[in-house]
């Protein structure tokens, strides 16, 4: 007997998108025997779902607006898995269709999709090496006004998306710089990569979204995402206490940081990036 | 800004931007209310949405295309970019 899930799904009737997400969802519970969670009733009356809730989560997004995530995220649920629709059928090089009504190709396409979700790793669950990236870090600074921005002299590589690596053997933790987090704001939101998924440089390894914005997290460095940060979409404020250590987002198997190296600043360089940006530097 | 680098290659040299489908555009206007850089702006008539400032456009970065609820937004492909931004590097350090 497989593991049961509860599955909450987006309610995008309106998008093509919306009745995949839709399928999918309903798949998953089928092939399960699990329970469906409806956003709408759930955001209404979310005691509802109490019971059905005590099963692990899988989320199904629609479109890049992630309405059920944001929901899970602000009711604090913690989510096992998760797929977003409209990547899924990019990934997979098909069409998502344009009416509100899936066609049979569409409908073998979700059920692939819902028996990948059912076999698929669990978020942020593998561990990251603890221990590779526990040497103290220390920083220099860049004052402007009453902003104070940190930068890593040792051990950081960055790109000018304010993204930085931090290496250790042949693996490199990811995530967002001082500048970036400041320019952002306080969090409200982090998504995290895939485990196991492949990540070219300056690919995406996830995204954060604050009170004023969102923004892409671009990978550095090449590789293979073997742990993401589940802390951070917890508490995604602990970005903005640590971003250099604690906030954390990607653990990647590097694969080419040689090459990569080319295109990237050390300590020194993105310092003097950061004290050019500084200088007009408005929040 | 003109004088504007990334990676070293001035801005302008390095054609990353969105692009409008106009056939798909329903013109909800969230992909200009998103973007903090004016990358958009809006216009009167039949077409109320352009790309009015590309270079605004934070290389890499397609976030706006996820607010999009009928995928009217494109970018370029990243590898080839990256190849290119790697080819103006050399040539700028040639020259």
């Amino acid at each position: 007997m497989a593991e049961r899930f509860a599955v909450l799904p987006c309610n995008g009737l309106d998008k093509a998108v919306g009745p995949l997400a839709r399928e999918i969802a309903l798949m998953v519970v089928e092939a399960c025997q699990g329970e469906l969670i409806c956003p709408v009733l759930y955001n209404n009356l979310p005691a509802h779902y109490a019971k059905a809730l005590e099963l692990p989560l899988i989320v199904v997004d629609g479109c890049g607006t992630r309405c059920a995530s944001k929901l899970a995220t602000e009711h604090d649920l913690k989510v096992r898995r998760k797929l977003q629709a409209t990547d899924a059928f990019k990934e997979m090089g098909e069409s998502r269709g344009e009416g509100l009504t899936p066609d049979p190709e569409r409908l073998a396409l979700c059920r692939l999709l819902a028996e990948r979700l059912l076999s698929a790793p669990d978020e942020g669950t593998a561990l990251g090496s603890e221990a590779a990236f526990a040497e103290p870090v220390e920083y220099a600074t860049v004052t402007h006004d009453k902003f104070i921005f940190r930068i890593p002299m040792k051990g950081y590589l960055f790109d000018e998306n304010h993204c930085w690596a931090h290496i250790a053997g042949n693996r490199a933790r990811v995530g967002i710089a001082d500048y970036m987090q400041q320019e952002l704001g306080d969090l409200t939101f982090c998504e995290l990569p895939q485990i196991g998924a492949e990540v070219e440089q300056f690919g995406e390894i996830g995204s954060v979204e604050s009170v004023k914005a969102v923004s892409d997290i671009i990978s550095p460095v090449s590789g293979r995402v073997v742990a993401a940060n589940a802390a951070v979409v917890e508490a995604p404020e602990i970005i903005n206490e640590d971003p250099y250590v604690k906030g954390w987002v990607a653990e990647v198997e590097l694969r080419d940081l040689a090459s990569d190296r080319d295109l990237l600043l050390d300590g020194e360089a993105y310092l003097a990036l950061v004290r050019q940006k500084a200088a007009e530097y408005r929040p | 800004m003109s004088d504007e680098t990334f990676m070293g290659v001035p801005r302008e040299r390095i054609p990353w931007y969105p692009t409008i489908d106009y056939s798909k555009c329903d013109f909800c206007m969230e992909c200009d209310k998103f973007c903090p850089h004016q990358v958009y702006a809006r216009r009167e008539g039949e077409v109320k949405l352009v790309v009015a400032h590309p270079t605004n456009c934070v290389v890499f970065c397609r976030a706006c295309a996820k607010t999009c609820g009928p995928d009217a937004l494109s970018f370029p492909n990243k590898p080839e970019t990256i190849e290119l931004i790697k080819r103006l590097r050399e040539e700028g350090d040639d020259g």
